[in-house]
């Protein structure tokens, strides 16, 4: 009991001293311009402190709905650049019309498969949104794939991480060109094959999609040498290392050749 | 010492308190102050509450009458009213006996009470001139100044404490 008595005493100690500080400090808040200035000073800045970890935790938890209207900009960009391309080339050729030759539609990547030696990815974009079998999907880092199914909603596209599966691609700064394919080992390296022995091929050097197949828009970045090899005397191998990571793959565009109806049909005449 | 006599030297060492904030400057690096050695005059036996809300009125009412920032003195006060007992604890009376019931030289010892005093000064003056100063002026001076004016506090207060012991 008595003990009791103590402890509470000293709590009301306590509690007065605490109180008896902080009505000075109020006080010479109030009447002392330098405390004031000291004191309210010292509370901006924590609440700056505040503030400034709210608007971090904000941000994080906006970082979907950012990255979705950077989507939806980026896809608009794209078609305007696509638009602007083919107006430049109509110009350079006297042509009349003007429509691009490439259109794009975005799609959320929600299956995604990169261990297998066959791999696929699910697209959220199907039939309803003009997705057509055979279309190439790319992002601004590389070739992904190319539509194999469509449902309503959805896409099945074969990943280019797939034996059998290659693209034509080319070297930036020489411009020759040869299929590029997985060898089924690493996710990020592909080789890409018949590039002739006289051109100069360095680590670094960066490779494009070639643009020669009705599939994919020429001039995509696709990944950098890391070694060349001779194959056989006649052609060299080079080991190309991806820029984009398969294993993150969130948005992709399906890519639409506006003239590949057409491009086709020419085949089908020549055969 | 009797009540009249604890009253009349608490009022004149107050009265000399207002005075010397009001006209006597020794400088920026000097702050003196006899409230610490008022606060030491209150009774050990005090219920702490109590001694805690007279170093508040002490101080508050020197603020206000010496037209100064209103709680400097104040908050200062009650933080050597709260140190006190744990002080004279520490550093005059460590076995706990023979408790004073106003520690003063002729009873504790003039070095225990020097130290007693300085520390409870000290503690005044740490919290004063922190309140004062903080952020303000640089570390160096804050520090000079605490040291200074609690050697010239501690000095003054015991001249004042010894002649007035004497004379009782």
């Amino acid at each position: 009991m008595r003990s009791r008595y103590g402890f509470i005493a000293a709590l009301t100690t306590v509690l007065l001293f605490i109180l008896l500080e902080a009505l000075s400090i109020v006080m010479m808040v109030n009447n002392g311009a330098v405390q004031r200035f000291k004191v309210v000073g010292a509370i901006r800045h924590v609440e700056a402190g505040i503030w400034d970890k709210t608007r971090q935790v904000r941000n994080y938890f906006n970082l979907h709905t950012e990255n979705e209207r950077l989507n939806a900009e980026n896809l608009q960009l794209r078609q305007e650049l696509a638009r602007y391309t083919a107006a430049a080339a109509a110009l350079d050729s006297n042509r009349i019309t003007v429509t691009p030759d490439f259109t794009y539609i975005r799609a959320a990547v929600i299956r995604n498969s990169v261990d297998a030696q066959h791999n696929y990815l699910i697209l959220d974009q199907g039939a309803d949104a003009g997705v057509e079998r055979g279309m190439g999907v790319v992002t601004d880092r590389g070739v992904v794939g190319i539509v194999s199914a469509v449902s309503r909603h959805y896409a099945y596209v074969i990943s280019l991480l797939s034996t059998g599966q290659s693209v034509s691609a080319k070297l930036s700064a020489s411009g020759a060109f040869g299929p590029l394919h997985w060898t089924g080992t690493s996710p990020d390296r592909l080789l890409l094959q018949e590039i002739p022995v006289h051109i100069q091929a360095a680590p670094g050097d960066t490779v494009v999609t070639s643009g020669y197949s009705t599939i994919y828009p020429p001039d995509i970045p696709v990944g950098s040498v890391v070694e060349t090899r001779i194959n056989q005397g006649s052609s060299q191998d080079l080991t190309i290392r991806l820029f984009e990571d398969f294993r993150t793959l969130h948005y992709v565009y399906i890519v639409r050749n506006n003239n590949g109806p057409e491009i086709q049909e020419l085949h089908e005449q020549a055969d | 010492m009797n009540k009249l006599t604890d009253i009349l030297f608490f009022v004149l060492v107050f009265l000399l308190q207002v005075i010397i904030t009001d006209y006597l400057h020794l400088g920026p690096y000097v702050y003196l102050c006899l409230i610490p050695f008022l606060v030491l005059c209150i009774p050990l036996s005090r219920r702490p509450q109590a001694v805690l809300l007279a170093a508040f009125g002490m101080g508050l009412m020197l603020d206000l009458l010496s037209d100064g920032v209103a709680g400097l003195n104040a908050g200062a006060a009650v933080a050597a009213a709260a140190s006190r007992r744990i002080l004279y604890r520490t550093l005059v009376n460590r076995d706990r006996q023979d408790q004073t019931e106003v520690p003063v030289p002729a009873v504790v010892g003039l070095p225990k009470y020097l130290k007693y005093a300085a520390a409870v000064t000290a503690v005044y003056m740490v919290v004063y001139v922190l309140f004062d100063c903080i952020s303000f002026r640089p570390a160096g001076f804050i520090l000079l100044k605490i040291v200074a004016s609690t050697a010239i506090s501690t000095a003054l207060g015991l001249l004042l404490v010894l002649s007035l012991q004497n004379r009782r």
